[in-house]
């Protein structure tokens, strides 16, 4: 990678030692991060916070996901809210259709999330990557569309707009109670918690070692220069399929753990335009082409989402009357989207990358003065 | 301007006739093959429908096309220009209604009243275009992931301008008298509107062949789609070039939406998404960058819609999606594409 800082003298010691620091700094904010979400409930004892905390760890994994496909890949597909809302519609369905809930049910609900967004993101790879990555770009925002409007409209399936709302079976159902524990009362939904943070962890170390695998390698340098790398001899179309075959899956896997976690589907919660713009915002402004920013994407939009609606009532109690302040500040949107450009055309790698990218520029300057 | 003529001209000995012939019969096979299950009255009323949606959409898709295929530039903010017309022209004709012009006035008021909205709806649509080339989408030429960003980022934008300018809601659209109501052809009952659309249609078609054939701008537009590096070379500023096609497009697009609002006789923030996608098929299916393809696209489109929307109406929505499969695999560059 072109952001990490090599020294030119690797044995130097000033270096070295610098490098060792950086590495041990990062380490220790990942375990604060994983413990952070493991005593989550005990830290913050509310249903709200643990169901900002379930929903950050559900979307780092969509966004780290989709990160893999336009990050890493350099392709941009608008279908990754498809594959979500794909995953999220396998659990309620073989849940709702299956009658009463079973542990079974939950495996095959991640088979078929897997198999089914597989051989779609293979379908939709071969149809329009082989010809151009842009096509990519055009073919899934249709087939997108087309998606959420068959969610809605093949009712006797998806029930339509109503959505689905579905029970989770044995202790993982809100009805189960297992006493309490310092406080906190383990019940269906702690479980749940800790449950969703086990797959979300998994998923998310499975795509940190794709990427640093040497298949994850050939597909950054098919990004940084594809026909360099057909001339290696690499066939780019199989491991940019590979590429976005795997990140569909991953975000079939998120999807369901997000319909585990709420209970409920319906077309507009996860499969509609606003799902894949919140995608594209959290890996944006979280950095792109660096996994972790899926983390710090996906907490500051939840965050934002779950918070802005009340400082925007108390905004429009600050100026009342004034319709036109009260509309802009319900626009929120408006101003994630302003963020989202001027990040673009800013920080293009996102916050991760300005971290990475001032932390380099420490190293040096540190070795120079010893 | 050997090397200009060489990259604009057809190039010599190209089998025109031959392969053109077999192509447009099967074509016109292909539209004749719903009579099959279609009473000739009904087909004619759906073959007048698909044709004016498809008028509409060519409005959006040709700007698209005309973007993409000179600038390199996919932007997905086109449909926001759309919205904006739409919004526009609605106002317009509320604006004209409170003077009595748009749903009681004379034949001449209503029909002046249409024509100001769309004039208002091209003006805001071309201004915007100039404003958004200039300020935003220049900064990422050459770039197709900072330019697919940056102009989703921009539609999102635009569309929230709207809801604050007119609100989130969905408002009804005032329609013109004289584009009330429909004429009856020997039983076959056609909305006035929808001739008023394909006249649009054609004419703007035909008014870009005629641009883009006979002028000297439309000479260097051609060129540019071609070879850019060779049109600045012989001294043209591509600069102002990208701006007035992309201000035109924009135009265009905004033009689409004021009249796909007298059509629907309804608007909402929301139509821009929706548009665009049909336009993206379009152009698809027509081919990037060529103006011939999206106006062949957009009727495919237009008509396959009516037809199955009236014969499986479930099926409607993915029948263009299946086009696109089977164009994107039999042609992978479009109808009319190249390379």
């Amino acid at each position: 990678m072109a952001s990490r800082a090599v020294p030119l003298n690797p044995t130097a010691r000033g270096a070295g030692r610098s490098r060792d620091r950086a590495r041990l700094l990062a380490a220790g904010v990942r375990a604060l991060v994983l413990l952070g979400f493991v005593l989550g409930p005990w830290i913050f004892p509310s249903f709200r916070a643990m169901d900002v905390l379930a929903k950050i760890m559900i979307f780092a994994v969509v966004v780290a996901s989709y990160d893999l496909i336009i990050g890493y890949t350099g392709i941009v597909s608008f279908a990754h809210g498809m594959f979500f809302g794909l995953g999220a519609y396998c659990l309620a369905l073989v849940i709702h259709h299956g009658g009463e809930p079973r542990g079974f049910h939950l495996a095959v609900a991640l088979v078929l999330a897997v198999g089914l967004s597989s051989v779609l993101a293979s379908a939709v790879a071969f149809f329009s990557l082989r010809v151009k990555a842009i096509f990519f770009a055009m073919v899934t925002l249709a087939l997108a569309e087309f998606a959420h409007i068959l969610g809605g409209q093949w009712t006797s399936l998806t029930l339509g707009e109503d959505g689905v709302s579905f029970r989770l079976p044995g202790v993982l159902g809100v009805g189960w109670n297992g006493g309490g524990v310092l406080g906190v009362g383990v019940d269906g939904r702690l479980i749940t918690y800790y449950a969703v943070l086990g797959v979300s962890v998994a998923v998310f170390v499975g795509l940190l070692r794709f990427v640093e695998s040497p298949v994850g390698r050939v597909i950054e340098s098919i990004r940084e220069n594809e026909r360099r790398a057909t001339a290696l001899g690499y066939r780019t179309f199989h491991y940019q399929l590979l590429a976005t075959v795997v990140g569909s899956a991953g975000a079939s896997i998120a999807g369901v753990l997000f319909a585990g976690w709420v209970r409920y589907v319906n077309p507009e919660s996860v499969l509609g335009i606003p799902v894949m713009l919140n995608i594209l915002l959290m890996v944006i402004i979280g950095g792109l082409g660096t996994l972790y920013g899926g983390i710090v994407g996906a907490a500051f939009i939840v965050a934002a989402e779950t918070w802005l609606p009340e400082l925007q009532k108390a905004a429009s109690t600050l100026l009342p009357g004034v319709e036109i302040a009260q509309r802009l500040a319900e626009r929120w949107v408006l101003y994630f989207g302003i963020l989202f450009m001027l990040v673009v055309f800013l920080f293009p790698k996102g916050i991760m990358g300005a971290v990475r990218q001032i932390l380099a520029r420490r190293e040096p300057a540190r070795t120079g003065g010893q | 301007m050997n090397a200009l003529d060489v990259a604009v001209g057809q190039p010599p000995g190209r089998p025109v006739s031959g392969r053109h012939l077999a192509v447009g019969a099967g074509a016109a096979a292909l539209v004749l093959v719903p009579l099959i299950w279609i009473d000739p009255t009904t087909y004619l009323v759906l073959t007048v429908a698909g044709l004016a949606m498809g008028m509409l959409l060519f409005l959006t898709a040709v700007g698209l096309t005309l973007i993409f295929g000179l600038m390199d530039v996919l932007n997905l903010a086109h449909g926001a220009f759309f919205a904006w017309g739409g919004y526009v022209g609605f106002s317009v004709l509320q604006r004209l209604d409170a003077l009595g012009w748009v749903e009681t006035g004379s034949l001449g008021q209503s029909v002046g009243s249409t024509l100001l909205a769309l004039a208002a709806a091209a003006g805001v649509g071309a201004v915007l275009g100039v404003v958004v080339e200039r300020v935003v989408v220049r900064r990422v030429y050459g770039d197709h992931l900072k330019q697919i960003l940056i102009t989703v980022g921009l539609s999102l934008v635009m569309a929230e301008v709207i809801k604050i300018v007119w609100g989130p809601n969905d408002e009804m659209v005032l329609v013109p008298q004289a584009l009330q109501g429909s004429y009856d052809l020997f039983d076959v009952v056609v909305n006035r509107f929808r001739v008023l659309a394909v006249v649009v249609g054609v004419a703007v078609f035909g008014g870009l062949h005629l641009l883009l054939r006979r002028t000297r701008l439309g000479l260097v537009v051609r060129a540019g789609v071609e070879n850019r590096e060779i049109v600045e070379v012989m001294g043209y500023d591509i600069g102002r070039i990208f701006t007035a096609v992309f201000a035109g497009g924009a135009a265009l697009a905004a033009v689409g939406g004021a009249m796909w609002a007298v059509f629907r006789e309804q608007i909402h923030p929301g139509m821009g998404d929706e548009n665009l996608i049909l336009a993206l098929i379009v152009v698809i299916i027509g081919g990037m960058g060529s103006v011939t393809g999206s106006f062949v696209g957009a009727v495919v489109v237009g008509l396959a819609f009516n037809y199955v929307s009236f014969l499986v109406p479930k099926l409607a929505l993915g029948v263009n999606i299946l086009i696109m499969v089977i164009v994107l695999l039999l042609r992978p560059q479009g109808l009319m594409g190249q390379e």
